[in-house]
C-alpha cells in the first residue's frame, strides 16, 4: 500500500521537503565555502604550523617558539603563557553558561559532561590527525617531480601519504573517537529528551576544549622555558627568562587590575569610591613601572627591524587617522548644510578614493620629487623656505624643524621622517572622501527635531555641533577609526611604490618588513611568526578601541 | 521694524557663511583634485618641460601617451588585468550569490556558525594568509596538469570566494519580502528559479557594487601578483605599471600618462556608477 523506500517520496512530504531544502542550501553554500576554507581558514592553520619551523623555500626542522623568540624575545614566552590564561578564563565563561542556563531551567544536566569529554577528545585528535598529515600530504609535490601528473598517480600517491605510519595512527584515534561521538552523543540524547541536550553537549565540549588548551599552553609554557635554561646552562649563560616572565606577567596582572579597579569604582565622591580610585592608581603606577623597566631589555633581545617597523607604524597611524577623520567630519557638516551643489562636491572628494592607489602613488611621488623643479618643492620656495629631498629624507621632521629653527632636537623627539610624511599625506589624501561619505550618511541619520529643540532652547551652532551632533555621530566615528587603525596596520601596495634606499627603512611599516623577510629574505618561518604577531597588535588594538571608545559610543 | 531687520541680518549672515562654506568646499576641491590636474598637464609635456617648472604644457604632446603605451607593454597589461578581473568576477559572483541566497533565505543546521567563522576571517590581515597561500598554490601547481604559478589560476581561483560579497548580498537578500517568495513557490518554483527570477532583478544596486568593488581590488592588487608570477605573462597592470615607473625614471612626462592610462578606465566606472556606489558605500558603513 505504502511505499516509503522509495527514493521519490523522500523528497516529497513535509520533512521530505525540508530534507531537500537542506541539501539545495549546502549545494547553494559549498563552492564558496570550499574556497573560502582552502584560501581563508586553512591558511591561519597553515601559517601557525610555517611558524614553527625552520622555513626557507623548503621546510626545515620543527623550532618549537624559536621564530617568536627571536622576534619578540622572551616576551613570546609571556604571550603563550596568557593565552593559555585566556583559554581558562573562556573555559570559565561556557561554564558560566551552562550553569545559568540549568538554574533558569531547574534541570541537571550533569549527564552530558560524558559526550562533552568525547567531543573535546575528538576534536583534538582531528588537529593531531591534521598537523600529522600535512608535511605527508606537502611531500606527495616532490614525489610527482618527474612522473606523470594524472589523477590516478596523484589519488595513488595520497593514499599512501595518508596510509604512512605516521598518519594512520592519527586517523585511527579520530575515526573511533569520532564513532565514539557519534554514540555517545545519540544515546545521551534518547537518555536525557529535552531540547537543550546539545546546546549542553557542544558547551561542555567547548568548555573542555579550552580547559585543554589553557592546561597544555601553560604546560607548554614552561617546557619551553625549562627547555631554554637547559640550552643556556650548556653554554654557561643565564637566559634571565623567569625574572622577566615574573615581572611582565606581575606588570599586565596590575595593569588589569587597576582597569577592573577603576571602572568598578563609584562615580560619586564616596569613601570607597576613594579608596578604590587610589589603589587602582597605584596598581597602575607599579604595573606600568614593571613593564616599563622591562621593555628595554625585550627590545634589545628581539627583532630590532621589528621594533622600528612598529614605531614607524605607530607615527603613521597617528599621523593619518585623527586627521583624515577631523577633516572627513569638518567638509561632511559643512556639506550637509544642503548647499547647492553639494552633490557634486561629494563625487569630486571620493575620486581619491576610487583611484588605484599604486597610480596615484606614482603621482605624489613625482610631485614631492626632490627635484628643485617639483611641484611641492617649488610651492616651497614660494614661501621662501629651502626645497627638501621628501621621499629619499631618513631624518624625523622635527630634526628637520629644529635645524631651519637652529635648534638641537634630541634623537628620540626625532618624530616620523620626512618620507614617512609623504606617504602620512597620500593616506590622508586618500581616505578623506570616504571618511566624509560615511560621516554625511551618519549626519543624516541624525533627527532634526533634536536639532531644532536645541536650537530654540538657544544653543549656538557650535554647542548644537559639540553637545548633540557629535555625541550621536560616535558610532561612525568608532567605526570610521577602527577601519581606519587596522587599514594603517595592513597598508602595503602604496607604501612599497613609495619605499626608497635612500630613507634607510624609515618607511618600513611592519606589513613592509615582514613582506621583506618573506619575499626578499626568503624566511617563511621567520616571517609568519611575525605575521601572527602583527595579528595579535591588531586584536589587541581593536580591543583597545572597543573599550576606551566603545563604552563611549552613544547609539542614540 | 526690529524683526525686519533681525531677518535681514540673519540673510546677510547666511550669505556670509555660504561664502565661508564655499571658500572651504572649493579649496577642499582644489587639494583632492590637484595632482589628478598636474598628472594630465605634465603627462601632455615634452620631457625638458616636465622636468622644468611649468604647470601647464606650451604644446600640447599626445604622443606621449602612444610612447608610453609602447614602452610600458600597456596592451598585454591590459589584456591580462581585464581577463584576471573577468574570470574573478564571474566566479566570485556566482558563488557569493548562490552563498549568500542560502544563508539569507534558507534553513539549515550550521548556518548561524559557518556564517560567523566566514566573518571571523575578515579580521585577520592579508599577511597571515599571504604566505600559506603562496605555498598552497605552489603545491597545487605541482600536483595539478595545469600550471598556477604564472597562469590564471593563481591570480582568480583564490579570490572567488569573498566573504565580503557573500556578507554584502546577504544583507540585501534579507530585505526581500517573503510575500514575493511565497508567491513564486505558488507558480511552482524553487529557491533557484526564485533566485534568477525575482531576487536577482531586484538586487542590480549591491550587484553593481560589488562589482565595481572587486575591479578596483583586482586592479589594485600588488603583493599578490608580484609573489605569484614572474614573468610579465600573466602580469596585472599593476605591477606593469610599477615596471615602468621604475624602468621610465626620470621620463616623468611618461610615467604621468602611464598612471593616467592606469587610472582612467576606474574613473570611467566611477562615473557611471557613483550614485549607487556612494550610497552603498555609505550603508555598509553604517552597518559596521
Amino acid at each position: 500500500m505504502e511505499n516509503k523506500n522509495s527514493l521519490k517520496d523522500i523528497f516529497t512530504g513535509r520533512s521530505g521537503r525540508k530534507i531537500k531544502e537542506v541539501i539545495t542550501a549546502y549545494a547553494f553554500i559549498a563552492p564558496a565555502t570550499i574556497l573560502i576554507f582552502i584560501f581563508g581558514i586553512f591558511p591561519v592553520g597553515f601559517a601557525i604550523y610555517v611558524s614553527l619551523h625552520k622555513w626557507r623555500i623548503k621546510r626545515g626542522d620543527f623550532i618549537h617558539l624559536r621564530n617568536y623568540v627571536n622576534a619578540i624575545g622572551n616576551l613570546a614566552y609571556v604571550v603563550v603563557f596568557f593565552l593559555g590564561i585566556g583559554a581558562l578564563i573562556g573555559m570559565y565563561f561556557f561554564v558560566k553558561e551552562i550553569l545559568k542556563m540549568a538554574r533558569e531551567n531547574d534541570e541537571k544536566p550533569w549527564l552530558t559532561i560524558i559526550p562533552g569529554i568525547v567531543f573535546a577528545a575528538t576534536t583534538v585528535a582531528f588537529f593531531r590527525w591534521f598537523y600529522s598529515a600535512l608535511p605527508e600530504v606537502l611531500g606527495i609535490a616532490d614525489k610527482l617531480r618527474g612522473l606523470e601528473r594524472t589523477q590516478n598517480v596523484f589519488m595513488q600517491l595520497l593514499r599512501e601519504a595518508l596510509r604512512s605510519e605516521t598518519v594512520l595512527p592519527t586517523w585511527r584515534t579520530f575515526l573511533w573517537l569520532f564513532l565514539a561521538s557519534l554514540v555517545v552523543g545519540g544515546v545521551v540524547y534518547r537518555l536525557w529528551r529535552n531540547k537543550r541536550t546539545m546546546t549542553y553537549q557542544s558547551n561542555f565540549a567547548l568548555a573542555f576544549l579550552a580547559l585543554g588548551a589553557g592546561v597544555g599552553l601553560i604546560y607548554y609554557t614552561f617546557e619551553r622555558v625549562g627547555a631554554a635554561y637547559t640550552e643556556a646552562f650548556e653554554t654557561g649563560t643565564d637566559p634571565g627568562i623567569w625574572p622577566q616572565f615574573i615581572s611582565i606577567t606581575a606588570g599586565v596582572i596590575l595593569l588589569a587590575l587597576a582597569w577592573i579597579l577603576w571602572s568598578r569604582a563609584p562615580k560619586r565622591d564616596s569613601k570607597g569610591g576613594f579608596l578604590l580610585h587610589i589603589l587602582a592608581a597605584a596598581a597602575l603606577l607599579v604595573g606600568a613601572w614593571l613593564l616599563i623597566a622591562e621593555i628595554p631589555t625585550i627590545v634589545a633581545s628581539g627583532d630590532k627591524d621589528l621594533w622600528e617597523g612598529l614605531k614607524v607604524t605607530v607615527f603613521f597611524s597617528l599621523g593619518t587617522v585623527p586627521w583624515q577623520l577631523a577633516i572627513g567630519l569638518f567638509l561632511a557638516v559643512l556639506l550637509f548644510q544642503k548647499v547647492p551643489g553639494s552633490n557634486l562636491f561629494r563625487i569630486l572628494y571620493f575620486i581619491p578614493y576610487v583611484t588605484p592607489g599604486i597610480a596615484s602613488a606614482a603621482v605624489f611621488q613625482q610631485m614631492f620629487s626632490n627635484r628643485q623643479s617639483a611641484p611641492v618643492n617649488m610651492f616651497l620656495s614660494f614661501l621662501g623656505m629651502k626645497p627638501q629631498q621628501w621621499l629619499f629624507e631618513p631624518r624625523g621632521i622635527m630634526t628637520i624643524l629644529g635645524d631651519t629653527l637652529s635648534f638641537n632636537v634630541p634623537n628620540w623627539a626625532a618624530g616620523p621622517s620626512l618620507a614617512l610624511m609623504v606617504i602620512i599625506i597620500h593616506n590622508i589624501w586618500t581616505y578623506v572622501g570616504y571618511d566624509t561619505v560615511i560621516y554625511l550618511a551618519g549626519l543624516g541619520n541624525i533627527s532634526k527635531e533634536m536639532t531644532d529643540s536645541a536650537e530654540v532652547d538657544g544653543a549656538n551652532r557650535w554647542q548644537v555641533f559639540r553637545h548633540i551632533i557629535f555625541p550621536l555621530l560616535s558610532p561612525t566615528t568608532y567605526f570610521l577609526s577602527l577601519i581606519a587603525i587596522i587599514g594603517t596596520f595592513k597598508a602595503f601596495n602604496t607604501i612599497w611604490i613609495f619605499r626608497s634606499n635612500l630613507a634607510l627603512g624609515t618607511t618600513d611599516t611592519f606589513s613592509i618588513s615582514i613582506f621583506i623577510e618573506f619575499f626578499e629574505k626568503l624566511r617563511y618561518g621567520y616571517a609568519s611568526a611575525l605575521a601572527f604577531i602583527l595579528f595579535g597588535i591588531i586584536i589587541f588594538l581593536s580591543f583597545i578601541n572597543n573599550k576606551t571608545q566603545g563604552s563611549k559610543v552613544f547609539y542614540g | 521694524m526690529a524683526k525686519k531687520e533681525h531677518r535681514e541680518k540673519r540673510l546677510k549672515f547666511s550669505t556670509q557663511r555660504n561664502i565661508f562654506t564655499y571658500t572651504i568646499l572649493i579649496f577642499g576641491v582644489i587639494l583632492s583634485l590637484v595632482p589628478f590636474v598636474w598628472m594630465i598637464s605634465t603627462s601632455l609635456m615634452n620631457l625638458g618641460e616636465a622636468l622644468g617648472t611649468a604647470f601647464f604644457p606650451s604644446e600640447i604632446h599626445f604622443e606621449n601617451y602612444t610612447e608610453a603605451w609602447r614602452r610600458a607593454d600597456f596592451t598585454e597589461y591590459f589584456v591580462n588585468s581585464i581577463l584576471i578581473t573577468i574570470i574573478t568576477l564571474v566566479g566570485q559572483l556566482t558563488f557569493s550569490i548562490l552563498a549568500a541566497y542560502a544563508f539569507a533565505r534558507m534553513e539549515f543546521p550550521g548556518r548561524d556558525l559557518i556564517f560567523s567563522v566566514m566573518l571571523s576571517t575578515m579580521m585577520i590581515p592579508a599577511m597571515v594568509f599571504t604566505i600559506p597561500n603562496f605555498l598552497t598554490v605552489t603545491w597545487l601547481g605541482r600536483i595539478s596538469p595545469i600550471n598556477w604559478i604564472n597562469n590564471w589560476p593563481s591570480l582568480t581561483i583564490p579570490f572567488m570566494g569573498s566573504v565580503f560579497s557573500i556578507f554584502m548580498l546577504k544583507q540585501f537578500f534579507a530585505q526581500v519580502p517573503d510575500e514575493l517568495y511565497d508567491a513564486a513557490q505558488m507558480d511552482g518554483a524553487g529557491h533557484f528559479r526564485f533566485l534568477i527570477q525575482v531576487v536577482l532583478p531586484l538586487s542590480k544596486a549591491p550587484l553593481m557594487v560589488i562589482l565595481v568593488l572587486s575591479f578596483i581590488g583586482t586592479w589594485n592588487s600588488l603583493a599578490w601578483p608580484m609573489l605569484v608570477t614572474n614573468t610579465p605573462d600573466w602580469r596585472p597592470i599593476s605591477v606593469g605599471l610599477m615596471s615602468f615607473v621604475t624602468e621610465a625614471g626620470q621620463e616623468i612626462n611618461l610615467t604621468m600618462a602611464g598612471a593616467f592610462i592606469t587610472i582612467l578606465p576606474i574613473l570611467i566606472i566611477y562615473f557611471f556608477t557613483q550614485k549607487q556606489f556612494t550610497e552603498s558605500i555609505a550603508r555598509s558603513g553604517l552597518k559596521g
